[in-house]
Order: C-alpha cells, then structure tokens, then sequence
C-alpha cells in the first residue's frame, strides 16, 4: 500500500550541503513539531528534555554542516575545560595564559576555515608568492559558535560569572539549534541558569508572544526578504548599469529593507523556536532603522554581536588607548569595525564595509561639540524636526554602506553611486511603480511596518496569547500557508549563514 | 557606598546636576544619563586624574557597576 523509498527518505535526512534544515522548510516544520510534542510530554523530566535538546541540535547541524558537527564537540569541550581550569587557577599570569590560548585556538579555528584563502590570495596579490587556493569547506555558524563559545571563557575571566559544573549543560549552550547557524549570539551567563531550572514552564503570554515572533520572522523572511531580492534587488545589483538612478536608490532601499527583514526575520524564528521551548535568548534587533545616528543604530542591529564586540574588543581597546583620549575612542572604534566587518566574511568589500562605520562614527566624534554648538544656536535641541532629520541621515548612512556589503567589488558600487547621481531620470518614477507593483507595494508596507510603535506588537502578542490553541494553530497554518502562495521559488538561503 | 568626592567626578565629567542624579552601588553606568559606550573613558580618566591614581585595564574591566568601581577608588587611595 505504501511505496516508500527508503534510500530517498535516507537522503532527505542526510547531510546535504544545498539542503539545510532551514526553519520554514516543511522538513523542519514536521521535525520541530515532534520534537515538541516529545519536550513537552518529558515537561517535567530535565534530564530527558535536555537528551532530547542535545540530539536534536546535533543532528541539525550534522544536516548542515555533516562531519563539522565534530567541531562543535570539540568547541564545547575545549571550552568547557578551559573555563574550568581559568577558574580554578590562582595566579593571575596563569589565567592570562589560559585565556591567550583559549583566543588562540578559537580564533586559529575560526580564521583557518575562513581566511586561509583571503590571506593566500592577499600575499599572490602582493606577489610575495604564487599560492593556490585550498580547498576549505566553511562549516556553517562557524562564527557564530565560536563566539559564543568564547564568551564563556572571556566572563569568567571578567568575573562576570562562575564556570558550571555540567559540560552537558554548557554543551545545550554551545548546541543549540535555535540560536546555532546565524545567532543570536547569546551569553553563557544569561543561558546556562536556563538550562539548570528544573521546571518546563512556559506561560500562556510566551506563547503568544513565540508565535507572533514566529509568524512575522516568515513574513519578513519569505514575504518581504526573498520576493524583493528575486523579483528586484539582485537583477538591479547584477547589472546596474542597464538600470536608472531611480531603480538603483530602489534597489539601494530595498537592499536595505531586505537584508533586515532576512536577518531580522530568521533572529524573530529563532527566539520564537526557543521561547516555545523555555528558553529566553537575547533581543538581537530593535528597530534599527529608527535609529537618530549610527552609533545608536548598532545599539539597535544585531546586537548579540555589537554587544560582544563592545564587550570584549572595543572596551579593552578604548581602556589601553585612554592616553589619547577622543582619538584613542576614534582608534578603537576603528579597528572594532574593521574587525567586525571581516567578521562577516573574509572580503575586501566586508572590510571596507566595517571600516566605513568606523569612520562613520570617529567624524560623529569629532563633530560632537560643534553640532551640540549649532542645534542649540538653531534652537533644534530635542526637537521632532531635528530627530526626523537625524533618523533620515541615519538611515541613508547605512543604506549606502550595505551596498559595500552587498556587491562583490568596488566597481560595481562605483556603478550604482554613478547611476543614481548622474543617471537619475526622475520620470521612470511612475514606470517603475507600474512596472514594480508588489515589489513597490512591498518596500512601502515594509518600511511603515517598521516605523510602527513597538506597542502594538506587545498589544498583537497579548491578543494572541488570549486565543484557544486550535485558534492559534489555525493562524500559524494561515500564514504558512500565505508564505507558501508568496514563495516565488525554493526558500532562498538566508544571508547570515554564510558568515 | 558611593562617596560624594566620586559622585561629583562622574556628574563634572557627563554635564550633569549633583542633585539630578541618584548613584547607589548598584546602579551600573548606562543607568546614568550620559554614561554610555564612548563617554565611558571619559569618566575613567577624570577619576584617575582626580584620585592621582591608575587603573590597570583589567581592573576597570571587571567592574560590573558604579559600587565596583568605588571599591576600586577606595583599594588604590587607601
């Protein structure tokens, strides 16, 4: 009666490099949903219920990533003995030793799958020698992992928090599907106490809450995201000199709209998958387009990473250069952002992309006084007028510097800067919105939806959390099911796995 | 207990009114209007001007708020 193939069904569930267990995929949907019901029925067995967290992560990342998952063992353990033996030496040159070590390694992990080539290539380009690039697999959430398994170590040579005892708790930390291909990055400070509770207990207000995340993280990602980079975005980026200015500062927009709505939306999944599960991770976006200046618009974008590159980059820095004073600030934020940008990926263009913030925020610096002087000489302090044209300036800042993150050299960016200021045609405007309708109507609905109030997504969730759970499930197939009417093709990889 | 001596220091250096701000020991730097990211080492080089003293990195680093950081002051002048 039933023709089953077992060897397709043994490949649907290998690892597959093009194949990942991407959250909106009907495979992750039909696992998460077993898994669930399997977590909820051992609500009141931790030990089962962390077996069953540790099991499942790996084999998530054993679909993604196939032998790598070793190197997520090896992490977790490597991290877990060095915060042990950091912890229980007494002398402060021995701690300094474990920690230099423990950076050795992480990072020599990090930067031998990641930039080996960049380097190689850099020292052909520099004709110091001829060298072939290698052929190196970058296992995937590398960077992610790696730096949350970092701040394990880093804390508790902060004295920020004591080492657990568990290397099977810490493990569900380094593991955790939810947070393991693109972040959030969170703190094993803020975690661990997490997994130690005994109680399963998520309250009615959570759900709703994990449930508005997950809806709008699949609108963002699959309504917004993908439709805008596969209808517009990418055939204006691929060739911008066959477009007009105005499709190029569209697409320049769009761009902006849609690595937000993508990273953003998969960070909105993730908290939502944890919070269904118990587990409380870090905001990682807080309207970052509403932001009155760049410095405050990373205090809004991915700030799992802003956070832990303050924490344990700029702060060091800042404190060994206070000698210089303003330009010691300037210094560090500099070499912060240039770091933070080969972070991304190793490229000339993520490099520049993370040294334009820095210089962003270094002439913000130096022009603080003397805006102060002029606002308050124009009476503009703490007006609307001046918060309006702060959040404009802002936005267009970071919409110019995502080109630099977007394309793959600098003569392709040269093209679209070129195009829009000396190839505007301002009367393609209205064939562009003829010719654009959805994508148009799309980049519209997506910027107002992010000007809206933060209260009425905390008003929506509560609505939510008040409905029966038949009612819920209901509205979650509905959106599914709209997401699926969108979806133009395949469910598009999401940008921040390949960081 | 925050002494007065460094309570002034902090509002000197950030433009604030003594009498407009509340520091306890707990009350951790992004607490105080002002204090944020990039006025941070602003604050800490006015306190080792005013004390005549000089942190080791590190020991600012571990700070986790405003009663660290007198404990600090007060293990170096003392």
């Amino acid at each position: 009666m039933f023709d089953l193939d077992l060897t397709k069904l043994g490949d649907l569930l290998a690892y597959e490099p093009s194949d990942p267990l991407l959250f909106g995929s009907s495979l992750f949907l039909f696992f998460f949903f077993a898994f669930i019901v399997f977590y909820r029925i051992f609500a009141t067995s931790k030990n089962i219920r962390i077996v069953l967290i540790l099991l499942f992560s790996l084999y998530f990342y054993y679909k993604a990533s196939g032998i790598f998952f070793l190197l997520l063992i090896f992490s977790s353990v490597f991290n877990f003995y060095s915060g042990r033996w950091l912890f229980i030496s007494a002398s402060q040159s021995v701690k300094k030793f474990i920690l230099v070590l423990n950076i050795i390694v992480n990072l020599g992990l990090l930067g031998y799958f990641k930039y080996t080539n960049f380097f190689l290539q850099i020292l052909s380009d520099f004709r110091l020698g001829e060298f072939d690039p290698l052929n190196i697999l970058l296992p995937i959430g590398i960077s992610f992992f790696t730096f949350k398994s970092m701040s394990y170590v880093l804390d508790i040579y902060l004295e920020v928090m004591e080492p657990t005892n568990s290397l099977r708790d810490f493990s569900v930390f380094v593991f955790f599907f939810p947070n393991i291909l693109a972040g959030p990055i969170d703190r094993a400070s803020q975690f661990i106490p997490q997994v130690e509770q005994d109680n399963y207990l998520v309250s009615k207000d959570e759900v709703g809450k994990a449930l508005l995340l997950i809806m709008s993280g699949l609108v963002k990602k699959i309504v917004i995201a993908d439709y805008l980079s596969l209808n517009f975005v990418d055939r204006v980026f691929d060739a911008p000199l066959r477009f007009t200015g105005v499709e190029n500062l569209f697409a320049l927009y769009g761009y902006a709209l849609q690595i937000y709505c993508d990273f953003s939306g998969y960070s909105d999944i993730a908290i939502g998958i944890a919070l269904l599960m118990g587990f409380k991770l870090m905001d990682n976006f807080n309207s970052p387009f509403q932001a009155t200046s760049v410095a405050d618009f990373w205090r809004r974008w991915h700030i799992s990473l802003s956070t832990w590159l303050l924490d344990y980059l700029f702060r060091p820095l800042q404190m060994k250069f206070r000698n210089l004073k303003m330009y010691g600030n300037i210094i560090a934020l500099i070499i912060t952002f240039v770091l933070c940008g080969l972070w991304h990926g190793a490229s000339w263009m993520f490099l520049f992309w993370g040294l334009l913030h820095g210089l962003y925020m270094g002439f913000s610096l130096l022009l603080q006084k003397p805006k102060r002087k002029l606002y308050n000489a124009l009476k503009l302090t703490n007006t609307k007028l001046l918060s309006v044209a702060q959040k404009i300036i802002t936005f267009h800042l970071i919409a110019i510097s995502f080109v630099f993150f977007k394309v793959d050299n600098f003569q392709s960016a040269f093209d679209i800067f070129n195009q829009i200021f000396f190839f505007f045609k301002p009367n393609v405007l209205s064939q562009f919105i003829e010719g654009y309708t959805p994508t148009f109507v799309i980049l519209i609905v997506g910027y107002v939806m992010h000007f809206l109030p933060r209260s009425l997504e905390l008003k929506t969730g509560g609505a939510l959390s008040k409905i029966h759970p038949v009612v819920q499930g209901l509205i979650l197939a509905i959106v599914i099911w709209i997401c699926a009417q969108v979806q133009s093709a395949e469910l598009q990889p999401f940008i921040y796995f390949q960081f | 207990m925050i002494t007065d001596r460094l309570k002034k220091v902090i509002c000197e250096t950030l433009d604030l009114r003594l009498d407009d701000v509340e520091i306890q020991d707990e009350t951790v730097a992004n607490q105080v209007p002002g204090w944020d990211s990039l006025n941070h080492v602003n604050v800490i080089t006015a306190i080792e001007k005013d004390y005549n003293v000089r942190f080791k990195s590190i020991e600012i680093l571990k700070c986790q708020n405003i009663g660290d950081l007198q404990n600090l002051v007060n293990s170096k002048v003392g």
